[in-house]
C-alpha cells in the first residue's frame, strides 16, 4: 500500500509541475492546487500509514495513528485554500486590467517592440 | 540617570512635532525647542562638576553577550561636543521655523531634525564602541532623511542617497575597526582604552583597525577621496546644512579621531594616516571653493577645508595640535553656522545664491552684510575673532613638525591653504554684498529676526571666542581638553590674541595680502584653472554607481526575464540538484517496515487517480473539465485520508474542496474558457521531462519514509496526554485548539487576511480598466434564460437548516470526535453560498444580513480573547480550561474554553470565505447591471424610432 | 450473511467506479463528464459506509455525511455554470 502512496505523491506532482510551467494564469493556478494535494499527502503520510487507527482516543481502542502529521495538513488545507483563493483573485483582477492572463511578459515585449 | 534623560529627551521628543503636525507649525517649533532646550539646560547641569576635571558616568547591560552596553559619560570633549550640538541645534530650530515655506510639513523636518540630534548628542556621550555606532549609524539615516527633505528635488535626492553611500560604508568600516580594535583591547568601554594604549599600539592588528577607523572618519567628515558628497548633500535645506553639514555631523568623524586620540595617536600610522590626508583636504578643499560661484558649495569646500584643518592637526599626535582642534571645533562651528545661515537668508531674499548673480546686498541687507562680514573674517582667520586665535594655533603646531622629512612642507601647505581661505572669503563678500546689484533683486526684503537672530548670536560669538578669548574660550577648551587627553595631565592653556611678531604673524599677514591679491585678479586667470580643477571624486563616484546599477540590471534581465516558467524551470532544476547531490553517491536505500497488504480496490482508486491527472494535463486547455479532473483527484485524496485513519483530513479536503471549485467557477467566468496551444513540442517535451523527474524524486522520498519506521515518541505523547491535559479525545482537535493552538490562531489570522487582500483586489477592479470592461461585458458562452431554475430553489431551500445543523453537530463535537471550527465553518459558509447560488443573490442578501467584516473581526477577537483569558489566569497564551457537567437530559457535556477558540475560529472562517465569494460576485452583478441597462437603453432606442 | 455481502458489495461499487472513470475520460459532452463525477460522488459514499460496516466503525459516517452534502453542491455549481456562465448572480 505504501507503494501505491508514493506512487499517488509522485503522480499528483508530476502534474501539479507540468501545469506550473504553462504560461497562462489558470493552468498554474489549477497546478498549484495539484501540487498542494501533493505535498499536503506527503506530509501527511510522513506520520507513516495506518487503516482503521483514527487518532480518537476511545475505551478499548486498538492503537492510533500519529495526530502530529495530521494537524499539521489540516492546517495546510486551510491556509492553502486562503492562498489560492488570493492567487485566483489576483489572476482575475490581472485579467480584466491587462487583457491578457499570460504569465510571462512574453506578449507585452513583442508588442512594445510592434509599436515602436 | 539624568545622563540618559540627555539622550532620551531628542529620541522621545521626537515623537511631538509628528504628533503636533496638524496643532500647526509653532506647536511643532515650541516642542521642538523646548525638547532641545530642555536637554541642553540638563547638560549645562553637569558643567561645574566637569570644569572641575570630573567626569559622570551611567551605564546598562544592552547586549551583554557582545560586550554591547548603552553606557554613556561625559566628560570635557562630550560636553563640548554635546553643547554646540544641543546649542546651535536651539539656534536651528528657530531659523527653520521662519526659513521653511508655509505649506511644508514641518512636523516631519522636525522629527528628523530630532532623531539627528538625538544621535549626535549619542555620539558624543557614547562610552561603548558598538553603542557609539549605533549612534553614529542614526545619524547617517537621519542626516539622508533630513537632505532628502525637499523630496520633489532630483539634487536633493541624488545628494542624499549619495551621503547616505559614502558615510554608510564609511560606516561598516568604522564597525569593523571599531570591533577590531575592541577585540585587541579587550574591552569595549572607551574610558578603558586609554590604559591599554601600549598594548593596543603594538598589537598587529593595530594598523588595520586604525586604517578602517580612519576611513569611518574621513567618510563622516568629508575627507578627502571621500569629499564628494558634501557638496552634494547642499541640495538640503539651508538649516540642515548648517546643523549637520558644518557645525555637527560632519563634525563626528574629527570627534571621534579625537576621542581615540590618546589611544590610537603617537605613531607613524597615525600621524600619515591622518595627517596626510587632513593635509590634502585642507588645501584642496580651500582651492576649490574659490572657484564656485554657489555660496553654498563655496561654503561646501570651506567646510571639507577646515575639517581637514582639525584632521590634520589631530593627524600630528602633538598636544598642540589637539589643543587646536578643539579650539577650532568650537570656533568653525559658530562662524561657519552662522555663514550658512547667511547664505540661507540671502537665498530667502532674493531666490538666488550665486555670485554671479548677486551684488550689492550691502544695500538692502546691512545686518546680514555684517553678520557674513564678520563670519568671514573668522573663516579667513583675521583678528580680532576665534577664527584667527584657533589659525595662529594652528600654524605655530605645524611648524614644530616635519612631514615626509621635510621640516617646512606642512607649513607651506597651512600657509597656501590659508592663503585661498582668505581669497575665497573676500571673494563671497565682495561678490555678493558689494558692488552694482543684480538685476534680479528688485524684490529682495528685509529678512525676519527668527533668520538673522540665530546668524548674529552665532557670529558675536564667534567674535566673543576672540575677543574675551580669556574668560570665555579659555574655560571652554581647558575642559574638553581635559576631557580629551583622558588621564588628567593636560597642560594649562593661555589664550592670547597677541603672540609679538613670530612666524606664524608673519605667515597670517603673508596669507591676508595673497588671498587678497587672489580675489582681486581672480577673474582674470580663473578661466585658466578652471577645468583642471574639477575634482573628480564625484564623477568617479557616479561612474562606479552607473556600472553597479547595469550590470545588476543585466543580470536581472538575464535571469528575471519576467517568465514565470522559466523562474520556476531555474528553481525546480536547482532543487533536484541540491537534492540529488545529497542522497549522492549512497543513493536511498527503502527500509524494511512491514508494509500493508495492497488490495483490489487500492488498486482501483489508484488508477482512477492516474487517469484524473493525465486526464487534468491532456484537457488543460479546456478549463472547465481540467478543473472537474482535479476535483476527481481531490476526491480520491480525500478518500486516502479515510482510509489511512484521518477523518478529519477528509472532512476539511472535502469542505476546502468545494469551496475552491465555487471560487474557481466564479473566477473563471470571467477569464477564458479555453486556454490557447503555445508551447512548441519540444518545450512540452521538456516540461513533461522536468515534471516526470520531480514526481520521481517526489515518489523516490516517499517511498523511501514509508518504508521505514519512523519515532513515535510525540505522537504517543499527545495522544496519552490529550484526555487529561487537553480535555479531548480528538486528538488532532485538541493539538490545534489547545498544544499548538497559536498556530492556529496565526492560520486564521492568514485566512482573515486573504480574505482581505480579495476584498481590496475586487473593490479596486470597480475602477479603472478593470470596471470598464466590465461594463462591457459580453458573454462568452451560450445562456439558458432561466436565471433560477424552480427545481434547485425548492430543493436547497429545504436544505439549508438541514445543512445548519450539520455544522453546528461538526461544532460541537469537533473536540471529541472528528470535526471541529474550521469544517463548521466551511459547512456553514457552503450551506449559505448555496443559497446564494441557487436563488440569486439579491434574494438571499435580502435575508442573510451577515457583516463578514466584522465575523471577520469577533472571531479573531474571541480567539485572542481566550487565549489572553489564559494568560490573565497565568497559565501560557491558550491554554485550555475545561469543565465536565452532567446535566439533566442532556446527558454528560464537556464544556472547554477550546470551545469558545474553536468558535472564534468559525467566525473568521465564515466571515473570511464569505467575503471573498460575496466579492467576487460582485464582478458579475455588475456586468450584468451593465448589460441590463445596455439593453434597455437598445429598447428605447427601438421606440423611439 | 455480512461476510458474504461486503465483499460483493465492494466488488459492485468497484465496478462502478471504474464504469464512472470510464465516462468521465471518454465525455463526450461536458454534461456526461460532470454527471460520472456526482455518480463517482455518490459511489465514494456508498464506499465509505461499506467501509464503516466492515470495519464496524462509525468514524468515517460524517465523512459521508459532507460528501452528499457538497457533492450536490458542486453539481449545482457546475450546473450553473453551464447554463448560466455565472453562478451567484
Amino acid at each position: 500500500m505504501e507503494l501505491l502512496v508514493a506512487l499517488a505523491v509522485g503522480l499528483m506532482t508530476a502534474t501539479g509541475v507540468y501545469l506550473l510551467l504553462r504560461k497562462r494564469s489558470f493552468p498554474v493556478i489549477l497546478g498549484t492546487m495539484m501540487l498542494t494535494y501533493a505535498v499536503n499527502l506527503f506530509l501527511f503520510s510522513m506520520g507513516r500509514l495506518a487503516v482503521n487507527r483514527p487518532p480518537v482516543i476511545q475505551v478499548g481502542g486498538n492503537g492510533y495513528t500519529d495526530p502530529v502529521p495530521q494537524a499539521l495538513v489540516l492546517t495546510a488545507i486551510v491556509i492553502s485554500f486562503g492562498t489560492t483563493a488570493v492567487i485566483v483573485t489576483l489572476a482575475l483582477r490581472a485579467f480584466l486590467e491587462a487583457a491578457t492572463d499570460r504569465v510571462d511578459l512574453a506578449g507585452t515585449t513583442e508588442k512594445d517592440s510592434a509599436e515602436s | 540617570m539624568r545622563l540618559m534623560l540627555i539622550i532620551a529627551i531628542p529620541f522621545f521628543g521626537a515623537l511631538l512635532p509628528m504628533l503636533l503636525a496638524r496643532a500647526g507649525r509653532r506647536a511643532c517649533a515650541i516642542a521642538t525647542g523646548l525638547s532641545t532646550l530642555m536637554a541642553l539646560v540638563l547638560l549645562l547641569s553637569h558643567a561645574p562638576v566637569i570644569s572641575a576635571g570630573q567626569a559622570f558616568a551611567v551605564s546598562h547591560q544592552w547586549v551583554p553577550q557582545v560586550g554591547m552596553d548603552l553606557a554613556l559619560r561625559l566628560d570635557g570633549l562630550g560636553l563640548l561636543m554635546a553643547g554646540l550640538i544641543l546649542g546651535i541645534g536651539l539656534l536651528i530650530v528657530i531659523y527653520a521655523y521662519h526659513y521653511l515655506g508655509k505649506d511644508e510639513s514641518l512636523g516631519a523636518f522636525f522629527t528628523y531634525l530630532l532623531l539627528f540630534q538625538g544621535s549626535m548628542v549619542g555620539i558624543a556621550l557614547a562610552d561603548n564602541l558598538l553603542s557609539l555606532l549605533v549612534f553614529w549609524e542614526g545619524t547617517s539615516l537621519a542626516s539622508f532623511l533630513l537632505i532628502g527633505f525637499w523630496r520633489h528635488l532630483t539634487e536633493g535626492r541624488q545628494g542624499a542617497r549619495m551621503a547616505l553611500i559614502v558615510t554608510g560604508g564609511g560606516g561598516l568600516a568604522l564597525i569593523a575597526g571599531m570591533l577590531l580594535l575592541g577585540d585587541i583591547a579587550g574591552t569595549m568601554t572607551i574610558s578603558e582604552l586609554t590604559a591599554r594604549r601600549e598594548a593596543i599600539q603594538q598589537s598587529s592588528r593595530y594598523p588595520l583597525a586604525l586604517l578602517l577607523i580612519a576611513v569611518g572618519c574621513f567618510t563622516k567628515s568629508a575627507q578627502f577621496p571621500f569629499h564628494f558628497w558634501l557638496p552634494q548633500a547642499m541640495a538640503a535645506p539651508t538649516p540642515v546644512s548648517a546643523y549637520l553639514h558644518s557645525a555637527t555631523m560632519v563634525k563626528a568623524g574629527v570627534f571621534l579621531l579625537a576621542r581615540l586620540w590618546p589611544v590610537l595617536s603617537g605613531t607613524e600610522w597615525w600621524f600619515y594616516t591622518i595627517a596626510s590626508m587632513g593635509a590634502v583636504t585642507f588645501l584642496l578643499g580651500s582651492v576649490v571653493a574659490l572657484f564656485k560661484d554657489d555660496l553654498k558649495a563655496l561654503l561646501a569646500y570651506s567646510t571639507i577645508s577646515h575639517l581637514g584643518l582639525m584632521t590634520m592637526l589631530l593627524g600630528l599626535g602633538t598636544e598642540a595640535g589637539l589643543i587646536a582642534t578643539l579650539l577650532h571645533l568650537l570656533n568653525h562651528a559658530a562662524f561657519k553656522g552662522a555663514l550658512f545661515l547667511t547664505v540661507g537668508i540671502i537665498d530667502h531674499e532674493t531666490g538666488s545664491r550665486d555670485l554671479r548673480n548677486l551684488g550689492g546686498l550691502w544695500r538692502i541687507l546691512p545686518i546680514t552684510g555684517a553678520i557674513a562680514l564678520l563670519g568671514l573674517a573668522a573663516n579667513a582667520g583675521l583678528p580680532p575673532l576665534g577664527g584667527f586665535l584657533s589659525k595662529e594655533m594652528m600654524l605655530e603646531a605645524v611648524s614644530q613638525v616635519s612631514w615626509w622629512g621635510q621640516p617646512h612642507l606642512l607649513t607651506a601647505i597651512a600657509a597656501i591653504a590659508g592663503t585661498f581661505a582668505v581669497a575665497y572669503s573676500a571673494r563671497f563678500f565682495a561678490g555678493a554684498f558689494l558692488g552694482e546689484p543684480g538685476a534680479d533683486l528688485e524684490t529682495a526684503h528685509g529678512p525676519s529676526w527668527g533668520l538673522v537672530g540665530p546668524a548674529a548670536l552665532l557670529v558675536v560669538s564667534a567674535l566673543a571666542f576672540g575677543v574675551f578669548a580669556q574668560p570665555l574660550a579659555e574655560p571652554i577648551l581647558q575642559t574638553a581638553v581635559r576631557g580629551a587627553m583622558g588621564n588628567g595631565d593636560a597642560p594649562t592653556i593661555h589664550l592670547k590674541l597677541w603672540h609679538g611678531v613670530n612666524l606664524p604673524l608673519i605667515l597670517s599677514g603673508v596669507a591676508i595680502l595673497g588671498g587678497g591679491i587672489l580675489a582681486g585678479t581672480f577673474d582674470g586667470w580663473r578661466s585658466l584653472l578652471k577645468r583642471r580643477l574639477a575634482i573628480e571624486g564625484q564623477r568617479v563616484f557616479r561612474a562606479c554607481e552607473w556600472q553597479l546599477v547595469s550590470v545588476s540590471r543585466h543580470v536581472t534581465e538575464r535571469f528575471h526575464g519576467g517568465s514565470l516558467a522559466n523562474y520556476l524551470t531555474w528553481f525546480l532544476v536547482g532543487v533536484l540538484a541540491l537534492g540529488g547531490l545529497s542522497v549522492w553517491p549512497s543513493g536511498l536505500r527503502s527500509g524494511d517496515r512491514q508494509l500493508l497488504p495492497i488490495n483490489v480496490l487500492a488498486l482501483l482508486l489508484i488508477t482512477c487517480l492516474a487517469a484524473a491527472c493525465l486526464m487534468t494535463i491532456l484537457l488543460h486547455r479546456r478549463r472547465l473539465l481540467s478543473v472537474l479532473m482535479a476535483n476527481v483527484v481531490g476526491l480520491i485524496t480525500s478518500i486516502g485520508f479515510i482510509y489511512f485513519s484521518a477523518p478529519d483530513l477528509a472532512l476539511t479536503q472535502i469542505s476546502v474542496e468545494v469551496v475552491t471549485l465555487i471560487l474557481i467557477l466564479l473566477a473563471l467566468y470571467f477569464l477564458p474558457k479555453e486556454t490557447v496551444a503555445e508551447a512548441s513540442p519540444i518545450q512540452r517535451w521538456r516540461d513533461a521531462a522536468l515534471a516526470g523527474l520531480c514526481g520521481a524524486a517526489m515518489f523516490a522520498l516517499t517511498w523511501v519514509v514509508l518504508s521505514s519506521d519512523g519515532p513515535t515518541d510525540l505522537a504517543n505523547y499527545l495522544i496519552e496526554q490529550s484526555k487529561p491535559a487537553g480535555g479531548g479525545s480528538n486528538v488532532v482537535n485538541v493539538i490545534l485548539v489547545d498544544f499548538r493552538g497559536f498556530d492556529t490562531f496565526n492560520e486564521i489570522m492568514v485566512l482573515a487576511i486573504s480574505a482581505l487582500i480579495i476584498y481590496a483586489l475586487l473593490d479596486g477592479a470597480m475602477h479603472g480598466a478593470a470596471a470598464d470592461k466590465l461594463d462591457h461585458w459580453e458573454h462568452d458562452i451560450p445562456r439558458s434564460p432561466e436565471k433560477h431554475p424552480a427545481m434547485f430553489i425548492s430543493f436547497t431551500r429545504a436544505l439549508l437548516p438541514l445543512a445548519l445543523l450539520v455544522g453546528v453537530y461538526m461544532f460541537l463535537r469537533g473536540h471529541n470526535q472528528p470535526g471541529g471550527g474550521f469544517v463548521a465553518g466551511l459547512v456553514v459558509t457552503i450551506a449559505l453560498i448555496v443559497q446564494y447560488m441557487v436563488s440569486g443573490y439579491q434574494w438571499a442578501a435580502e435575508r442573510i444580513s451577515i457583516d463578514y467584516h466584522s465575523w471577520i473581526g469577533w472571531g479573531i477577537l474571541l480567539a485572542a480573547g481566550t487565549g489572553v483569558a489564559s494568560m490573565i489566569l497565568g497559565y501560557p497564551f491558550l491554554t485550555n480550561a475545561h469543565e465536565h457537567f452532567d446535566l439533566p437530559y442532556l446527558g454528560s457535556l464537556d464544556i472547554s474554553s477550546a470551545l469558545v477558540f474553536d468558535l472564534g475560529v468559525l467566525m473568521t472562517v465564515v466571515g473570511a470565505v464569505m467575503l471573498a465569494l460575496a466579492n467576487l460576485s460582485r464582478l458579475g452583478r455588475r456586468a450584468e447591471r451593465a448589460a441590463q441597462k445596455a439593453a434597455e437603453a437598445a429598447k428605447l432606442l427601438d421606440r423611439g424610432e | 450473511m455480512i461476510a458474504i455481502v461486503i465483499p460483493i458489495g465492494f466488488a459492485g461499487l468497484s465496478l462502478a467506479l471504474l464504469l464512472n472513470m470510464i465516462r468521465l475520460v471518454r465525455g463526450p459532452t461536458a454534461v456526461d463528464r460532470i454527471l460520472a463525477a456526482d455518480t463517482m460522488v455518490i459511489n465514494t459514499i456508498a464506499l465509505i459506509i461499506l467501509y464503516g460496516i466492515s470495519q464496524k466503525t462509525t468514524a468515517y459516517f460524517e465523512s459521508a455525511l459532507l460528501f452528499a452534502m457538497f457533492g450536490f453542491t458542486s453539481t449545482v455549481a457546475y450546473c450553473r455554470f453551464l447554463i448560466r456562465g455565472d453562478i451567484i448572480e
